[in-house]
């Protein structure tokens, strides 16, 4: 019934977008040639300051209007699952179940960014380091005091108070809830039995808030509190962000170059746009790699969108994954590696 | 009253010579009040029968078990609603355990002892809390109200009665506590103005017959006030009750959003309505949206079923 409504309710708005993009089009004296001139998008937060950069400039290039609704990553999923936007937005790979619900779609890497990991404790300075064995420990309420000696270990020299530690965590679908889960999964055996890796986990206790803005707000309002959070966020927030060790045992900041020595870790890059692609928690190769990193991709359908639609999608994706990357470093995403890049264009290229 | 003004101009009308606009009028405008009522009852069957539809894969898969079941894991698409109606239950019952005394004072208050001048105002007032739209109490919830919990209320319940496990543990500036409170808010103001209305509607002569018999004002309200206008205390309790049960929003911003059931007031919970609130988007297809759909069901359910019996309440006292 939910699925009948949402696919009545894409199939009005999306023939209501077509006439507006063709009345866009003769109005505006048809210098576009060939597509769209709104394109629709819904989904990830953590892309969302990274649209807005996108927006003013691929609306000078190609004339093209890009809008966006930053409703997290889920929520894009569920957009585009629905065909109520023409592209969604994820920060974490469909699931075998999501990509059956949204019938021929395609995901494609196109922006490279790390999730943070801040802090708010009185009497603690920034850049405080840890493992990622002790931040599931953190997480699921193992350690539970900022003075515990395992963190005391990592941090000689430093007086940790003895607050309680308040785990933060998204209670809608998000991308970084992926990345997160996905890097504890990883290094700690415990932490993937007990709570395990998906865009919406269960946690043992902690706070539960909405979107990366009221993670942001409750982390602000609570001292001994600890939250996984996108890097923008934090850099607006002046939070205090802790080092995280990496396989090689480094603690890089994450920053453009640590997230880049993380996606060159990738060997095999998948196109054909139904296979996402692991960052987090790279080989002890990988030097000075930002141990949870992140790609996220854009969901297109495959198939099935009206002809000026997807060849402005087409057109739009593919200045995305290029011209595109260079605005990207000014807001700390990383430029996708020039494999994935390759990887992008076939996969570009199956769009109908 | 009304009947009575509204029969006699209706058969003048019958008798004078009757317009073609009004002969086609009356009937049309009968039967568009009747459509929009169709509409009404239709609307309400339509989502019953919705929600109940949507969460028949849940309820077939879970059964009765999903009421008593605590874990609400998307990871093993396992799902459980006990810690989410306990949530809903003992944040709506605090919530209606305060506000109710303070209502029933202020309808007393108004009612009774405020001069004339003050209780038309002041009634205005109390009830304008309610048209504070709610996303603005949890707003003000998280300023205002968290932070006073943490440095100041929760510190000072937990040294007086840090011995009953409601007030143990750390301080925390979301939690149940403010949810309660801003629940608590919420609800007020209903229970205020029923109540206010039940208590001016007492028999003037039973007041008079108080005092006639010596008694002070405090024993006629005792006396009169409060026994005849009891029924109509339950039916506005229920009736916030009502209110608090599914309040999404102003509970999700201070409830700390965690589906666990702990002793102390102080830590993070969370509720049917907040839970759907959060978390409907980006559900698993499948399982995961239709227990969310399954939560809801409940949360109609009891909703339905308490804002009836308030009527059947309000109604009886009525009736006297």
């Amino acid at each position: 019934m939910f699925a009948a409504l949402g696919l009545a309710a894409c199939g009005s708005s999306s023939s209501t977008k077509t006439v507006t993009a063709k009345e866009a089009a003769n109005s505006g004296g048809g210098s576009s040639v060939g597509g769209a001139t709104t394109l629709i998008g819904a989904g990830s937060t953590l892309v969302a300051p990274l649209m807005s950069e996108w927006q003013p400039a691929y609306d000078t290039a190609e004339k093209v209007a890009i809008t966006y609704g930053a409703i997290g990553s889920g929520g894009g999923i569920e957009q585009i699952t629905g065909r109520s936007v023409n592209f969604g937005a994820s920060d974490a790979p469909l699931t075998p179940a999501e990509a059956t619900a949204c019938k021929g779609c395609i995901e494609i890497p196109w922006a490279l960014a790390a999730t943070d990991v801040a802090y708010h404790v009185s009497g603690v300075p920034n850049n405080l380091k840890l493992t990622g064995p002790v931040l599931a420990k953190m997480f699921t309420g193992q350690i539970t005091a900022w003075n515990d000696p395992q963190i005391k270990q990592l941090n000689p020299g430093v007086s940790l108070p003895s607050t309680k530690i308040v785990p933060i965590h998204r209670t809608d679908g998000s991308g970084d809830t992926y990345a997160f889960t996905s890097y504890l999964s990883k290094v700690s055996p415990t932490f993937k039995s007990k709570v395990g890796n998906a865009t919406t986990v269960s946690w043992p206790g902690g706070l539960g808030a909405k979107g990366n803005s009221g993670v942001g707000g409750a982390l602000s309002s609570t001292n001994g509190a600890i939250a996984y959070i996108g890097i923008s966020y934090v850099l607006e927030n002046k939070f205090d962000s802790a080092l995280i060790q990496n396989a090689a045992g480094q603690y890089p900041a994450p920053s453009p170059t640590s997230i880049l020595a993380a996606a060159d870790a990738v060997k095999t890059i998948p196109s054909g746009g139904t296979q996402g692609i692991s960052l987090t928690d790279p080989p002890a190769s990988a030097k000075g790699a930002y141990p949870i990193s992140t790609f996220t991709y854009v969901i297109v359908p495959k198939t099935g969108s009206s002809a000026a639609v997807s060849a402005g999608l087409k057109k739009f994706i593919e200045w995305a994954v290029t011209t595109g990357q260079v605005g990207a470093q000014k807001l700390d995403f990383a430029p996708l590696p020039s494999p994935v890049v390759a990887a992008d264009k076939q996969t570009i290229g199956l769009i109908q | 009253m009304s009947t009575a003004t509204e029969t006699p101009p209706r058969r003048r009308l019958a008798d004078a010579h009757v317009s073609l606009a009004d002969r086609i009028g009356e009937p049309a405008f009968r039967i568009l009040c009747g459509l929009a009522a169709l509409v009404a009852v239709a609307l309400i069957i339509w989502i019953a029968e919705t929600i109940f539809d949507k969460s028949g894969s849940a309820i077939s898969k879970f059964g009765v078990g999903f009421l008593g079941h605590e874990t609400w894991n998307p990871v093993t698409n396992n799902y459980g609603a006990a810690t989410l109606i306990y949530g809903t239950f003992v944040s709506s019952l605090l919530a209606i355990l305060i506000a109710t005394p303070m209502a029933i004072l202020i309808a007393v208050y108004l009612t009774e002892l405020a001069p004339r001048f003050i209780r038309r105002p002041v009634a205005i007032l109390v009830e304008l809390l309610a048209a504070i739209p709610s996303v603005i109490l949890g707003l003000w919830g998280i300023i205002i109200l968290g932070p006073f919990m943490e440095n100041h209320l929760e510190p000072f319940l937990h040294s007086f009665l840090s011995w009953i496990p409601l007030f143990s543990g750390t301080y925390s500036p979301l939690g149940m506590l403010p949810a309660v409170l801003i629940l608590t808010i919420m609800a007020l103001p209903i229970i205020t103005a029923i109540t206010r209305e039940v208590f001016q509607s007492t028999d003037p002569q039973l007041k008079e017959g108080a005092y006639a018999l010596g008694a002070t004002r405090w024993e006629m309200v005792r006396m009169t006030v409060l026994p005849t206008g009891r029924p109509g205390i339950v039916g506005a309790v229920i009736l916030g009750l009502g209110r608090a049960l599914g309040e999404a929003i102003a509970v999700t911003q201070v409830i700390g959003n965690v589906a666990q059931i702990k002793a102390s007031l102080f830590q993070p919970a969370g509720t049917m309505a907040s839970w759907i609130a959060n978390s409907y988007q980006s559900a698993n297809p499948g399982l995961g949206q239709s227990s969310l759909i399954y939560l809801a069901a409940i949360l109609l359910v009891v909703s339905l079923v308490v804002n009836i019996v308030a009527r059947l309440v309000i109604r009886r006292t009525g009736r006297r």
